[in-house]
């Protein structure tokens, strides 16, 4: 684990020349063509889950990765000072704010205030809090989240 | 995603591979300075905003409130300098609501070149921040890449240079407060008449211990003269060949009519309805 505080660059490892249709592998797609994706370099860790991109461009990779590689110097730096017990238990709570915290999508969804008190920004706003990246999506109303969320979706 | 949307990227970049020149670069035109004195802080500005060789707005302005006694100039993308002194403004109330004190002017540049540094120069603002808070009276520059310098007195923009000369011969120590606005306002005027990216008037902002003034045009040198002669036909010009009356009862039965409330009021098929 290191202190790194700024997400590294995502420099492509390699690069396919081509993307090809996904039920005939190899073969040219002119409506897929030139639009691969470069792929972000695997991260030292195997931990931390790759993070799917939109595009090639050099500072979403940067973006994306922000908070949580701010979050993580954090847990790292309590670990050394602290011992692993620290950030275990931050954690945990972490965890407990999340499944405990629940309103509907239809009406906004969870502020999750709780987790942006334990996580320290409960006094900051960024372009990442209104923003949140669901605006074209499609909201599900009450009852079908109700149903998913109950396993009655059979 | 979460925050700025990247989805265009790849399309533009395909679009670059297949002979699609790219946009044009447009040099952005601002001059903006700040300059310390004893006892506060002025800031100036230009109210002149282009777009590539267009003047896009004569008067527009350029100096933004962070918090009652911390204001910013900006330079570079109009939108950027716009909505990054509005985050940060929000983001310095939430900070002084969370910590019961009178925001400073260093939590506040730090908090702007963390943001603008995260964005990697993408987000084109280059500030001016000043401010007096507890520790005094303090003047920051943050370009967009997120480095800072703090300095007695600071120009940035495309007309910098110009202003700079200004400041550099004449500036001196432990100015009055008078002295400054006449330095910096004057330092505005070299920006306005040297550099072609500047103009219009001079807006200044005084922040002192007690109260932060912000003069939106304090000088204005270039005032459009009215032209001395116009288009406008006398009545009667135009020689009337034949005429006809139509009463408004005989018209009324065609027609609804409806009497106008003044001259001043031009005629609407249908009139909004709005809160008064």
């Amino acid at each position: 684990m290191s202190l790194r505080f700024v997400p590294p660059a995502a420099h492509p490892t390699h690069t396919s020349p081509e993307t090809s249709a996904p039920s005939a592998p190899g073969v040219h797609d002119t409506l897929r063509s030139r639009l691969s994706l470069t792929s972000t370099p695997a991260s030292s860790s195997s931990k931390t889950p790759q993070v799917q991109l939109q595009s090639s461009h050099p500072l979403e990779a940067r973006l994306v990765q922000w908070r949580e590689m701010q979050d993580r110097l954090k847990m790292e730096m309590l670990r050394r000072q602290f011992g692993i017990a620290e950030p275990v238990k931050r954690g945990m709570e972490l965890k407990i704010t999340k499944e405990g915290e629940w309103r509907p999508v239809a009406l906004g969804g969870a502020s999750g205030v709780h987790r942006d008190i334990l996580e320290g920004r409960d006094c900051e706003i960024g372009w990442e809090d209104v923003f949140v990246g669901n605006e074209l999506r499609e909201v599900p109303d009450f009852h079908s989240e109700m149903e998913a969320r109950m396993k009655m979706n059979w | 995603m979460p925050g700025f949307d990247f989805s265009n990227h790849n399309r533009n970049a395909a679009l670059h591979a297949q002979g699609v020149p790219l946009p044009k670069a447009t040099s952005t035109g601002t001059t903006i300075v700040g300059c310390l004195f004893n006892g506060g802080v002025v800031i100036a500005a230009d109210t002149r905003a282009t777009s590539g060789p267009i003047v896009a707005d004569k008067n527009c302005e350029k100096l933004h409130y962070i918090a009652p006694q911390i204001w910013c100039a900006g330079a570079g993308t109009a939108a950027d300098t716009e909505f990054t002194t509005a985050i940060i403004s929000s983001n310095l109330e939430l900070h002084a609501l969370s910590t019961g004190r009178k925001p400073r002017v260093v939590t506040c540049m730090t908090m702007l070149k963390q943001h603008l540094f995260r964005y990697q120069g993408y987000i084109g603002a280059y500030l001016v921040v000043a401010g007096v808070d507890p520790t005094g009276a303090h003047l920051f520059t943050v370009h967009a890449h997120g480095s800072t310098d703090k300095l007695p007195y600071v120009t940035m923009g495309s007309g910098s240079l110009a202003a700079m000369s200004v400041f550099e011969t004449q500036w001196k120590n432990d100015l009055t407060k008078d002295a400054a606005v006449k330095l910096c306002s004057d330092a505005i005027m070299a920006g306005i008449f040297n550099d072609l990216g500047s103009g219009s008037n001079v807006d200044v902002a005084i922040i002192t211990e007690e109260k932060a003034t912000l003069l939106r045009n304090f000088i204005t040198p270039n005032v459009r003269q009215p032209k001395e002669r116009n288009y406008r036909f006398q009545r009667g010009t135009t020689a009337i060949l034949n005429e006809k009356l139509i009463t408004r009862e005989e018209i009324s039965k065609y027609i609804t009519v409806h009497e106008l409330e003044d001259d001043n009021v031009t005629a609407a098929a249908e009139t909004m309805d709005v809160d008064q």
